[in-house]
């Protein structure tokens, strides 16, 4: 993608009054209303809140998986929310990693198959390939794991290995719904070791949780009530507030 | 998406899930096998059939002989015209021979009889076997020996029970050495002596001609064109007025509605076969954009766009029905080894190389069309729903 790496504020992303209603069988459920935040080059940012507050579909509509009903979208100076299909893939494979809350791999794969995929997508070169996926697993410690199956992994090994093949393409910003839920408290604090780590690097994380020890290590919390950010608390100096 | 990308991905996953899939790739691969067996060899096993007259009647036999007309001289067979029928393509075999009117005499007996002046073609077109002793070869033919076959018939009134075979008989009043007996149900051809036409030629009286010759077909369905251009062949060495061109057309036709019915039985069951393995792949292709949802989803989520989800489990499609037809092809190509080497017969190679590029053809087309479908919803997939699918 030949476009700017940043929004002219300098910020990644910039999402203004994004809105998003579901129809179902009884009517229209609002679940956005009209949410706004920016996220900026290096920065941690955790979305907290309760059960159907909105926070999973917010994390969707950021990592182009979902398109808001309303408002609009820049990342990377680009306004993505104005994209086809196929351009928000191009625009996930090159700028976004995903990592799920229930450590999804490709069951029937290894490890370095696991990783190969976003690669392919990408149409790196196979020469070029096997040196980025081991360059990803050794940022999570699993340079070792190469060739393992899959589903031969421990839990807290398969969320890493889900962080590094969200990390293989360089991504501008990680996106991860719920990584640390189905850990214990030490692995999960492992995977957001890995996390600061990658953000050190300049690498924007958004992390969607429910667990306040996991929230505290981000630099910064985004409440979200009712559909809508009703605070923002930056836990660093330097990053901006939103609303 | 680089194409090695998607095949080695697509054999990968076919290969991993090769146990829901030996259905489909079995029913494929018998079908492809099927066709490329009759396809290849088909044409040789009704050869065989063909020779085996006992079993299909005289349905590939055609009789030819000339109308008696008075007067005039009797026709017969040049040399040249039995040449160029022998030429003709889809004859097999040409036998030429006359009957002649003789007395028989042996062991104080004295009997008019037909004596059938033959060459050496004749037997195996008739399908005549020695009861006792052997019959005319070609070097009997070629020597022009004074040797005889009785007729069993014949040879029970001569000899009784005693063996005719080193005996002598009296024909028009020279001798001749018996060397076989042939059983017939026919009482009036058992009732016959058999003698080499060059032997007659030299040795009855008047004049022993070829007048009659018996043509067989290679296949049974070669005899109406065989019929239609022999009197053409005939007229390009000889006059053909008067001749008669005889074909046993209720045999025939019951043997060709036979192995019509035989035939079709056989595709419609290589058809269904394959059309089987068509709704197979549509079916299993189905079954696994369901059951692998969440990748799909992942996958999206990582980049991929509609049109790589599509292509990947089109290519998976393929790779399943083109893997079976090659799988069906190799079996086929044993198959017809196996059945050439017992039909004595070099398989035909060209129409196995036929056969070969058709399956793959087929295959192809088939895979196309019953993976398009599942492809295709696997490609619309939203991520979301995707990824959130138990």
């Amino acid at each position: 993608m030949n476009s700017p790496r940043r929004n002219p504020d300098g910020s990644l992303i910039q999402a203004r009054q994004l809105t998003m209603t579901y129809a179902n069988g009884a009517g229209e459920i609002e679940v956005l209303k009209g949410v706004s935040l920016s996220l900026y080059p290096g920065e941690m940012l955790a979305i907290m809140g309760p059960s159907g507050s909105g926070k999973s579909t917010l994390l969707y509509i950021l990592g182009l998986l979902l398109r808001p009903t309303g408002g609009s979208y820049w990342l990377a100076g680009q306004d993505v929310l104005a994209l086809d299909r196929a351009g928000q893939a191009l625009c996930r494979r090159e700028r976004l990693g995903f990592v799920f809350q229930t450590c999804d791999l490709l069951e029937n794969s290894t490890v370095y198959e696991n990783l190969e995929f976003p690669l392919i997508y990408a149409g790196v070169a196979p020469r070029e390939r096997r040196e980025r996926i081991l360059a990803a697993l050794e940022q999570v410690n699993l340079g070792h794991r190469l060739r393992h199956a899959a589903n031969r992994l421990s839990g807290g090994e398969r969320q890493r290995v889900a962080v590094a093949r969200a990390l293989v393409n360089r991504p501008l910003v990680i996106l991860a719904d719920e990584p640390t839920g189905q850990l214990d408290h030490r692995q999960g604090h492992l995977v957001m070791d890995h996390f600061e780590a990658v953000a050190a690097g300049g690498t924007a994380v958004i992390v969607v949780t429910h667990d306040p020890d996991i929230a505290a290590r981000c630099h910064r919390v985004c409440p979200l009530k009712d559909g809508r950010l009703v605070a923002a608390s930056p836990q660093a100096q330097g990053w901006a507030a939103d609303g | 998406m680089r194409l090695d990308d998607l095949l080695r991905i697509s054999v990968r996953q076919v290969y991993r899930h090769r146990r829901r899939y030996w259905g489909v790739i079995l029913a494929i691969a018998l079908g492809v096998a099927g066709f490329t067996t009759i396809i290849t060899i088909g044409r040789d096993v009704k050869k065989n059939f063909n020779q085996d007259i006992e079993l299909i009647g005289s349905a590939n036999l055609i009789r030819l002989y000339w109308d008696h007309r008075p007067g005039q001289s009797p026709a017969w067979f040049r040399p040249e015209t039995v040449s160029a029928l022998r030429r003709t393509p889809q004859v097999a075999a040409v036998s030429e021979y006359t009957l002649r009117p003789a007395v028989v005499a042996a062991g104080g007996m004295r009997l008019e009889i037909t004596v059938w002046a033959v060459d050496h073609h004749f037997w195996h077109l008739r399908q005549y076997q020695p009861a006792m002793g052997r019959l005319l070869g070609a070097d009997s033919i070629s020597d022009r020996r004074k040797e005889v076959v009785l007729g069993a018939a014949l040879a029970a009134k001569l000899f009784g029970d005693r063996n005719p075979t080193g005996q002598t008989v009296d024909l028009d009043a020279d001798l001749y050495q018996v060397v076989g007996v042939v059983r017939l149900d026919d009482y009036s051809v058992s009732n016959s002596l058999f003698i080499p036409l060059s032997t007659a030629r030299d040795r009855l009286k008047g004049e022993v001609r070829p007048d009659r010759l018996l043509v067989r077909c290679a296949t049974w369905d070669d005899v109406e064109g065989v019929a239609a251009a022999i009197p053409r062949v005939v007229a390009a060495s000889q006059s053909a007025s008067g001749l008669n061109v005889w074909v046993v057309w209720e045999a025939l036709r019951r043997v060709q509605r036979v192995a019509w019915w035989i035939e079709f039985f056989f595709y419609l069951a290589s058809s269904v076969t394959l059309l089987l393995g068509g709704v197979g792949i549509w079916n299993v292709m189905s079954a696994a954009v369901q059951s692998r949802t969440r990748e799909i989803g992942l996958k999206k989520a990582m980049g991929a766009e509609d049109r790589d989800i599509l292509a990947q489990f089109l290519t998976e499609a393929l790779v399943l029905s083109v893997g079976a037809a090659l799988l069906g092809l190799a079996a086929g190509r044993l198959v017809v080894a196996l059945a050439s080497s017992w039909l004595g017969q070099r398989p035909q190679e060209e129409v196995f190389i036929g056969c070969l590029g058709l399956s793959l053809a087929v295959a192809f087309a088939m895979g196309l069309g019953a993976g398009l479908y599942p492809s295709l919803k696997a490609s619309r997939m939203e991520v979301v729903a995707a990824t959130r699918y138990e």
